[in-house]
């Protein structure tokens, strides 16, 4: 699945995004190091339309005049939803820093954002916590627990170090967003904390934080993943993302090989959440006690 | 010095040696069971009041070796009729099984014994593999991953998944939670190079059994410190645990008497199918991972199975004699390897129920006391 680049006019400026696949609308919101198209996505984009915006000033883009803020990241994501993708409710995945500004568009634009799911998300680390190392070859160590997966075509050097700057120039080297914090509880979303038992960079406090705050929220460990478990597991985070994206809360049922193969294919071509919503009414069919 | 008391439940009625596996059970008794579990029981509750630190059941599948397959039946038993020692589950074989079963267990057990838990994950010996049907290439992958869940599902403060290459679950949140916090003490098997070295990586206690010789427990135990200060932390004695077979009795010539019979019996009788399993595994898998590891099993397989009594007393690998020539023996191996715990298995085949108690009544008067020092 190949990833066209275009562009759209926002009313803070051009906003470049990746487009690919058909069917529900899914909107991907990168981390600080930029766009990395991994095979995870193309995976996602064999049954969701994927939206990847650049975000402004990453990879080379220029910066737009007024969004200065990780919340001002969401403003803008909820504007891309309304001008690019439709203004309806789509669900939302986003990987550290995108992860932050996705909690940001959940909580101020809550109609916009179907399931919601926080890959590694930056920004909830408790004060009481220590800050990770900055030495470089620790911080590999906490970003990958199998670094000989990363792609060949990573980012130079240069265009790395120039997406760290501007990442900070959003968060402003705040590692617990508070205000963020304590609107957690505004999330309507169905959620999904992705946390990776090896990451360094993540604590496990500030998935265990998300976990308490968002009021419907599941957290999955993923074994041997660190913070970019896209790269460390790619099999398993294809794994559980498709399963919730598919069935939202019934992911937690084992349904067996054979049912989850007819479930992903009438989803598929339904392109709606159809499927979902017949099996939560068939669960509620089946209580017993 | 701590002191356990382990019991490995051995069937007393085998009636002859054989190679075979799985070994066949029809000449099992019912009958006669019950009396041998009560037997077994009560020495265990004996050993509690004699004055051990620690008691212990293992897990052991399909063999008159042990009839032991789940321990934690046991050790919801010896929460009830033990009272001061901490309990050690040197099972539960977390490969073979539900890790969240044995976290779920565990913490009951833990809950019922007011925190006297002490939670043992084991690889297991090779032929449970066979038994449960479960490839032996993956035990120390599954042993690693069962590892980090269970302690995640004793510590984590919010229900959560789990998506790993062995286990997956999608909602986790345990009822009743371990009572000791964050969780109860671990204890893995440090016999093998690999073994120590895994042991300190998890910040666990290193559990070593069936010593062969003084040299290879010292290089064992020498791995895991050293190993355990490379990650980051300096075990102490009480760290280590080091199991030996052991009978004491009022003479010299009664104790050799009983443990050479129980150990003839326990590994020519009722070894000999496991032995066969084993072979099998270690020839076609690579359960062992490394020559290093194949070696030292296969090396020590085939020892244990030849040595005479009075080489075993020689070599200090047994615990054997009167109490003042026992007391001897254990501070010889103090000073070896300055473990904090001996574990005794005082039950070594078909050794007759009154000898055992004997040698419980001798390490709770002389023995014991003799060593308060150590």
């Amino acid at each position: 699945m190949d990833f066209m680049l275009q562009s759209a006019d926002l009313s803070t400026g051009k906003l470049a995004y990746y487009v690919a696949g058909s069917g529900r609308p899914l909107l991907y919101l990168h981390s600080a190091g930029g766009v990395r198209l991994a095979k995870t996505l193309a995976e996602l984009a064999k049954v969701n339309q994927v939206f990847i915006p650049v975000l402004p000033g990453f990879d080379g883009t220029e910066p737009h005049k007024g969004v200065a803020t990780m919340r001002d990241i969401g403003k803008l994501a909820a504007e891309f939803i309304g001008k690019v993708i439709g203004g309806e409710a789509i669900d939302v995945i986003g990987h550290s820093f995108g992860g932050r500004a996705a909690a940001w568009l959940a909580v101020d634009h809550p109609k916009l954002v179907g399931e919601l799911i926080l890959e590694c998300p930056s920004g909830f680390r408790p004060p009481t916590v220590p800050k990770p190392s900055d030495d470089p070859k620790i911080v590999r160590q906490q970003m990958f627990a199998h670094p000989e997966r990363l792609p060949p075509d990573e980012k130079s050097p240069q265009q790395a170090a120039a997406n760290r700057k501007v990442a900070a120039s959003y968060h402003k080297d705040v590692d617990y967003e508070s205000e963020l914090v304590e609107r957690l509880s505004d999330i309507q979303s169905l959620t999904l904390v992705l946390a990776g038992t090896s990451d360094g960079r993540v604590p496990v406090e500030a998935d265990y934080l998300l976990s308490e705050r968002i009021p419907d929220c599941h957290l999955i460990f993923v074994y041997d993943a660190a913070h970019n478990i896209e790269v460390d597991q790619p099999d398993r985070f294809l794994t559980v993302v498709r399963s919730f994206l598919d069935r939202g809360k019934a992911f937690i049922v084992n349904w067996g090989e054979h049912a989850v193969a007819g479930i992903d294919a009438s989803t598929a071509a339904s392109g709606s959440s159809t499927s979902r919503e017949t099996l939560a009414l068939d669960s509620r069919d089946h209580v017993h006690f | 010095m701590k002191f356990s008391f382990s019991h490995l439940m051995p069937w007393p009625y085998f009636p002859t040696a054989g190679e075979d596996w799985p070994v066949s059970n029809k000449s099992f008794i019912p009958e006669k069971a019950t009396g041998v579990y009560e037997d077994y029981i009560s020495a265990i509750s004996f050993a509690d009041e004699c004055g051990f630190d620690w008691v212990s059941c293992n897990e052991h599948h399909m063999s008159p070796y042990g009839l032991m397959p789940n321990p934690n039946l046991l050790g919801a038993i010896m929460t009830q009729r033990t009272k001061k020692a901490r309990i050690l589950m040197s099972g539960n074989i977390v490969p073979l099984l539900n890790p969240l079963r044995v976290a779920e267990e565990y913490a009951m057990l833990d809950c019922i014994s007011g925190g006297r838990l002490i939670a043992g994950f084991m690889r297991g010996i090779p032929h449970e593999y066979v038994a449960y049907n479960v490839p032996p290439n993956d035990s120390w992958g599954r042993l690693r991953e069962a590892c980090a869940l269970i302690k995640k599902a004793w510590t984590a403060p919010e229900p959560f998944g789990w998506e790993g290459e062995y286990y997956q679950f999608r909602a986790v949140s345990i009822w009743p939670k371990p009572r000791q916090t964050p969780h109860p003490r671990i204890i893995l098997s440090a016999s093998s190079p690999q073994s120590a070295r895994f042991a300190a990586e998890q910040g666990a206690m290193a559990g070593i059994v069936r010593v062969t010789d003084l040299d290879t427990v010292a290089g064992a135990i020498k791995i895991y410190r050293e190993h355990a200060h490379e990650c980051g932390w300096d075990p102490t004695p009480d760290d280590i645990m080091v199991g030996m077979y052991c009978n004491i009795a009022d003479t010299e010539a009664e104790a050799k008497k009983n443990l050479d019979m129980g150990l003839n019996y326990f590994v020519n009788v009722l070894g000999g199918g496991i032995r066969t399993a084993q072979r099998l595994v270690v020839q076609k898998t690579r359960y062992y991972q490394d020559e290093e590891n194949k070696e030292h099993i296969t090396k020590r397989a085939a020892t244990h199975a030849k040595v005479t009594i009075e080489d075993r007393i020689k070599n200090g690998i047994v615990l054997c004699g009167t109490p003042d020539q026992v007391i001897e023996q254990v501070r010889t191996i103090h000073k070896k390897w300055g473990h904090g715990i001996t574990s005794v298995n005082m039950k070594v085949g078909k050794i007759p129920e009154p000898a055992v108690r004997r040698s419980l009544e001798l390490f709770r008067d002389h023995v014991k006391p003799a060593l308060a020092d150590l």
